[in-house]
């Protein structure tokens, strides 16, 4: 599993998603020095997210020759809906808040794209299968 | 050809919902729904059970432009997802079909995308779009439009005023964001997935319970004795707890509100308890080989005795809810209490089914699943602040205006014409009177997606120039 290299590329995704929602509400001259800066978190948030809820997953499998195509189609489905129920609940209850709901749906976005990462790489079963 | 109607049908999403709250274009947006459905799952159409969800999803659309309720809403939502799950496959469990419904709405194109073989695919895509073909097709006609709008405008002065009046001020990026998502939806929803192994175990499920190979007459034997000492245990119980209960029907004082509260709610509270334990106890005893026991008839006998004195307690507090009703009008939580005692009983029926035919405990998940599914549905159809409100006033001996009062716009217009036939405060009736004139400012400012079928019947009450 390469977790940096899934880890780099979903922070760079959650990073876009998110400020191109904020941008579409409104747009700041200087929003190249706040998507600078908001990198850090966006990207502390994403190794939180990703270590703790998806990458449990494909390490557990590692032992039970199980490939990582397995684990996405037996998990995946009930982590999306389980994440899509806690995204739309969160955005309810803030009231539509705009940074919010932007980062409730990278978060979404971010978080399923990232399972596919994973899901797509080679593992060692697979190429004894 | 399907991306062209996935971008006509995102398109008509963004009008419809942008910037609008629900009304006449969740219905729309139903019925646009159905009507791709159909067009690129023709084959699987022709099943009857997917007409009928298709049928009950447009009932549903209807009734939100009807009743225009929160139930309502929820309702379709739930009808939406069932009919996406039942186009996926058909002859699953509705819960399972509510399960890839859900999937299929919120995961569909990460899972299409992790299921498609990546070099087939390129292959394909080249071989199935064109893309210099498309953008000629799309863009050679429109500029050549634009063009020749251009000129007839200085030609013709009424052609130049209808020109003049295309808005194009509400296309921004956060339209054009909402666009994409209304793409990722339809696109999501046209190919609906399955969830695995999910799907083919509850495929292979059938309602049928089977003997296992380790049937023991000596075991099944004491878990006969065992489960007819118990439950006949429990009816004795509860026929005595009937008996004080009618008892103490006959003497509650129906003057008093919080006596026939306490009277409901404990009964309810019984009533929970007794039947989630009911029905725990009758499933544990019948989950295997003691139904094809020889000598079960009157274990069978006693648990058919205790669901039939279970339904004499719904009976019992459905008359205390009733009084109750009658006594101080009708509020959700009393509607509520209703609607449980009608679920509790067909999960009782089923319950009974289950035992009689010899059915495992899917059979029973399936159906209940299913009643609810209906009940559902049907108490979408119902308007009930309209409901409660005119109830309350016309029928109930005492009731609470200031709930009355607190309810949805939906019951406005029925409170302002009967305010005049209660006996109400000055106070209340400013009240009745304000709800009334927000309401009809409301109705008049709603834009033509959030029409419901109130706003088409009082037009010319919000339209003063009607007069």
């Amino acid at each position: 599993m390469n977790v940096p290299e899934n880890l780099a590329k979903s922070s760079l995704l959650a990073l876009v998603i998110f400020w191109t929602i904020i941008s579409s509400v409104h747009f700041d001259q200087n929003v190249l020095l706040y998507v600078m800066l908001s990198f850090i978190p966006v990207c502390i948030s994403v190794t939180i997210v990703i270590l703790g809820t998806i990458c449990p997953f494909y390490w557990s499998a590692k032992g039970n020759d199980v490939t990582n195509k397995q684990v996405f189609k037996l998990c995946f489905p009930y982590y999306t809906c389980i994440a899509f129920g806690l995204c739309s609940y969160g955005i309810v209850v803030s009231n539509y808040d705009l940074h919010f709901s932007a980062f409730c749906l990278s978060a979404f976005i971010t978080t399923n794209q990232s399972w596919l990462w994973f899901a797509k790489e080679k593992t060692r079963i697979d190429d004894r299968i | 050809m399907k991306h062209i109607a996935i971008i006509i049908a995102s398109l008509l999403f963004s009008i419809l919902f942008y910037n609008k709250s629900i009304g006449l274009n969740l219905s729309m947006f139903s019925l646009i729904t159905i009507v791709i459905l159909v067009i690129y799952n023709s084959e699987k159409f022709k099943s009857k059970t997917l007409l009928l969800h298709a049928f009950a999803y447009a009932l549903s659309a209807i009734f939100v432009f009807v009743n225009h309720s929160s139930l309502a809403i929820i309702a379709n939502c739930a009808a939406f997802f069932t009919l996406v799950g039942t186009v996926s496959q058909s002859s699953t469990s509705i819960y399972v079909q509510w399960f890839n419904g859900i999937y299929t709405t919120v995961a569909g194109f990460f899972h299409r995308n992790f299921e498609t073989n990546e070099a087939a695919q390129k292959v394909d895509w080249k071989k199935d779009v064109d893309y210099a073909h498309w953008a000629k097709l799309i863009g050679i006609p429109l500029i050549f439009s634009i063009v020749f709008i251009l000129l007839y405008k200085n030609g013709n002065p009424i052609f130049n005023d209808l020109i003049s009046k295309i808005n194009f001020d509400f296309i921004n990026i956060q339209w054009v964001l909402f666009t994409v998502l209304g793409y990722f939806l339809f696109s999501n929803i046209l190919n609906p997935v399955v969830v695995e192994p999910a799907t083919s175990k509850d495929l292979q499920t059938t309602n049928e319970l089977q003997q296992t190979a380790t049937f023991s007459v000596e075991k099944l034997k004491k878990e006969k004795q065992l489960g007819t000492t118990l439950l006949a245990l429990l009816n004795v119980l509860l026929a005595f707890y009937i008996v004080t209960d009618l008892m103490s029907l006959s003497s509650i004082e129906t003057s008093k509100a919080s006596e026939l509260s306490n009277h409901v709610h404990s009964g309810i509270n019984t009533l929970i308890a007794s039947i989630i334990i009911a029905i725990g106890i009758i499933l544990y005893f019948f989950r295997g080989n003691l139904n094809f026991y020889a000598e079960n008839r009157i274990l069978k006998n006693i648990a058919f005795s205790w669901i039939c004195l279970n339904v004499i307690l719904i009976v019992l507090i459905a008359i205390k809810n009733h009084i109750y009703i009658t006594s101080f009008g009708l509020t959700y939580k009393r509607i509520g209490v209703h609607i449980y005692i009608v679920l509790t009983l067909i999960g009782l029926i089923t319950t009974f089914l289950k035992v009689l035919k010899i059915k495992n405990l899917a059979f029973l998940f399936r159906r209940n699943t299913q009643i609810a599914f209906v009940v559902l549905l049907l108490c979408s159809t119902i308007n009930w602040d309209a409901i409660i409100t005119t109830y309350n006033l016309k029928n109930a001996d005492d009731y609470d205006i200031d709930y009355l009062i607190n309810l949805s716009n939906r019951n406005a217009i029925i409170l302002y014409e009967l305010r005049d036939d209660i006996e109400i405060s000055q106070h209340n009736k400013n009240r009745i009177e304000t709800k009334y004139q927000n309401h009809i400012l409301n109705l008049s400012q709603q834009k033509w997606q959030e029409l419901s079928y109130e706003t088409v019947t009082n037009a010319h009450v919000n339209n003063p120039k009607t007069h």
